[in-house]
């Protein structure tokens, strides 16, 4: 049953990526997560397992990205869920080079509390170099909030980020996978949020 | 004012420039006055122009063939003056310089050519020409040297050595019309000269065998010396190919993996000042780092490539060969040859006009 749902889904979207031009692809990801929160007062620490899945679609010069993830994390005395998002729209400049823009949101949620949640409108810069021709490439990206709010305590907010790491393409095959390093930091007031994580993706882009 | 000023320094320049420019007139404009003076007979006028003509040197002299065109009415104007002495000095200065002159008989009167005629006959001088540059097999080839002369006389023709002495006498008898003489390379013992400066030498005898009239080609002379055959240019670098791999493919292969490496390490620092990030960015910042060196090496930097070697190879052989081939050829022709390059006939005893 599960490998008729895949076939049927490579059917469908190779052929509309066939008839519109566009190319996309998509993957699930699996990343050990670890948050850190500090105020002037507090600090603490939380790790967990963070499972998402992202979906990219390009045509021509311009490249769009979707990514959602959820899990929770936790440490000896507390717990919270986590959620997070993107939705970017890019331009790729050269080959090796995209620029990007959009929303970037985490929501903390703990029981008993309302949510914090963390949006932040970014501006970034992805670099990529080829190791193996059309099978292995490594990309930095780099990410810098242009605006951003806080929503508990209610405040504006600004932070940055960057992941780097490995993507590996397999010949003639339309599955991919990553192996890539993350850190993000909110700031609002005098909390940050720092995110750490390592993610493994694997994904398919459908064959034309 | 100022254009009063500009037309004094037009005058100053046109009057510095203007006695240069007589300084520097061309003979053949003389000549063509000349011509036109003797053709409206103003004899005298035409005499002096022929002589001034006659006399510009340099740049601005009267090419060969119109230096004898000048001679020759000169002569005839001479003569139409009476001055015969005169006409008869400058006709044998011509004979002298050009034995194959002949005057034109439309333009001159027939007392004029009946003169000069007389003049050559009574005039015997040789002219020669020789090939410029030119390689013999001794005793089996000859330097041919043509000998044009003014009338029918005797001449001798010897080779001498730079300082006079004779090596081999040539010719000697009668010349007509013109006559070649050739050197088969060898002295008159059958040996070939050394390398050195000679010249043959052509001395014209009157009736009473007395020498009027020496005129002497110089030589220099060079065994072993021929045109040799160019060697050819070796291989160019844009035919050979690459014999070891280059560094490049493989330092821009490792290149995105090193930069994504040391972004893992050093980013944080830059994203989250502060905070201690965790060391478990290494795992992935080292999986990078590896996978580039296996990028790196699976190009094989600095290995050698043996196809492109071969390739080389071959054809560094074939330009090897040919150039052994030239040189060996080169050494075939030259052996036993005479490179003999003649130089511009000077004539020992010329005569004032």
């Amino acid at each position: 049953m599960t490998r008729a749902v895949v076939l049927v889904f490579l059917a469908v979207t190779s052929t509309a990526q066939a008839q519109s031009g566009w190319k996309v692809s998509f993957g699930v990801s699996g990343a050990p997560e670890i948050a850190r929160s500090r105020t002037l007062t507090t600090r603490e620490r939380v790790s967990g397992l963070v499972l998402g899945g992202e979906a990219v679609a390009a045509r021509g010069h311009l490249v769009a990205r979707l990514r959602y993830g959820q899990g929770r994390v936790t440490n000896d005395t507390a717990g919270r869920d986590v959620a997070e998002g993107e939705a970017l729209l890019g331009y790729k400049a050269r080959p090796w080079l995209t620029v990007w823009f959009g929303p970037h949101a985490r929501t903390f949620v703990v029981p008993g509390q309302s949510d914090r949640r963390w949006l932040l409108w970014s501006g970034r810069v992805t670099a990529r170099g080829t190791l193996f021709p059309e099978r292995v490439s490594s990309f930095v990206e780099v990410w810098q909030g242009v605006t951003g709010s806080l929503s508990r305590p209610s405040e504006s907010a600004s932070g940055g980020g960057a992941e780097a790491g490995l993507d590996l393409r397999l010949t003639r095959r339309p599955v991919w996978g990553r192996l890539a390093y993350r850190i993000e930091q909110g700031r609002a007031g005098t909390r940050r949020e720092t995110v750490e994580a390592i993610t493994l993706t694997i994904g398919v882009t459908p064959l034309p | 004012m100022t254009r009063t000023l500009a037309v004094c320094a037009m005058l100053l320049a046109g009057a510095a420039a203007a006695p240069r420019a007589a300084a520097a007139q061309a003979a053949a404009p003389v000549l063509a006055q000349g011509v036109r003076a003797y053709d409206d007979l103003d004899l005298d006028g035409a005499a002096g122009l022929f002589r001034r003509a006659l006399s510009i040197q340099g740049a601005g002299a009267l090419a060969p063939a119109d230096a004898d065109r000048a001679l020759m009415y000169l002569a005839a104007t001479e003569l139409l003056r009476e001055h015969s002495d005169s006409a008869r000095a400058v006709a044998r200065r011509l004979v002298v310089a050009n034995p194959r002159f002949r005057p034109d008989e439309l333009v001159f009167p027939p007392q004029v050519l009946t003169f000069y005629e007389g003049v050559r006959r009574a005039t015997p001088a040789v002219t020669a020409r020789a090939p410029a540059d030119t390689a013999i097999r001794p005793g089996a080839e000859a330097l041919a040297v043509r000998l044009y002369a003014s009338t029918v006389h005797d001449v001798t023709a010897t080779l001498d050595r730079d300082d006079g002495r004779v090596l081999r006498t040539l010719y000697a008898g009668p010349v007509g019309d013109s006559l070649d003489l050739h050197w088969n390379g060898q002295d008159s013992s059958g040996t070939t000269p050394s390398n050195g400066r000679y010249a043959i030498t052509v001395t014209s005898l009157d009736r009473q065998r007395r020498a009027i009239r020496i005129l002497r080609v110089p030589l220099e002379v060079t065994q072993g010396r021929v045109d040799t055959l160019p060697h050819p240019a070796p291989p160019a670098d844009s035919l050979l190919l690459p014999e070891r791999q280059s560094m490049k493919p493989a330092l821009r292969a490792f290149a995105p993996a090193a930069l994504a490496g040391v972004a893992i390490a050093v980013l944080p620092s830059v994203v989250a000042n502060g905070e201690d990030a965790s060391g478990a960015r290494f795992v992935v910042g080292g999986t990078v780092t590896v996978v580039g060196l296996v990028a790196f090496f699976s190009h094989h930097p600095g290995r050698s490539i043996p196809a492109n070697a071969a390739h080389n190879r071959t054809l560094r052989d074939a330009w090897r060969r040919e150039d052994a081939d030239v040189a060996r050829r080169n050494a075939e022709r030259a052996r036993g040859m005479l490179g003999i390059r003649a130089g511009t006939p000077v004539l020992l005893t010329p005569e004032a006009p």
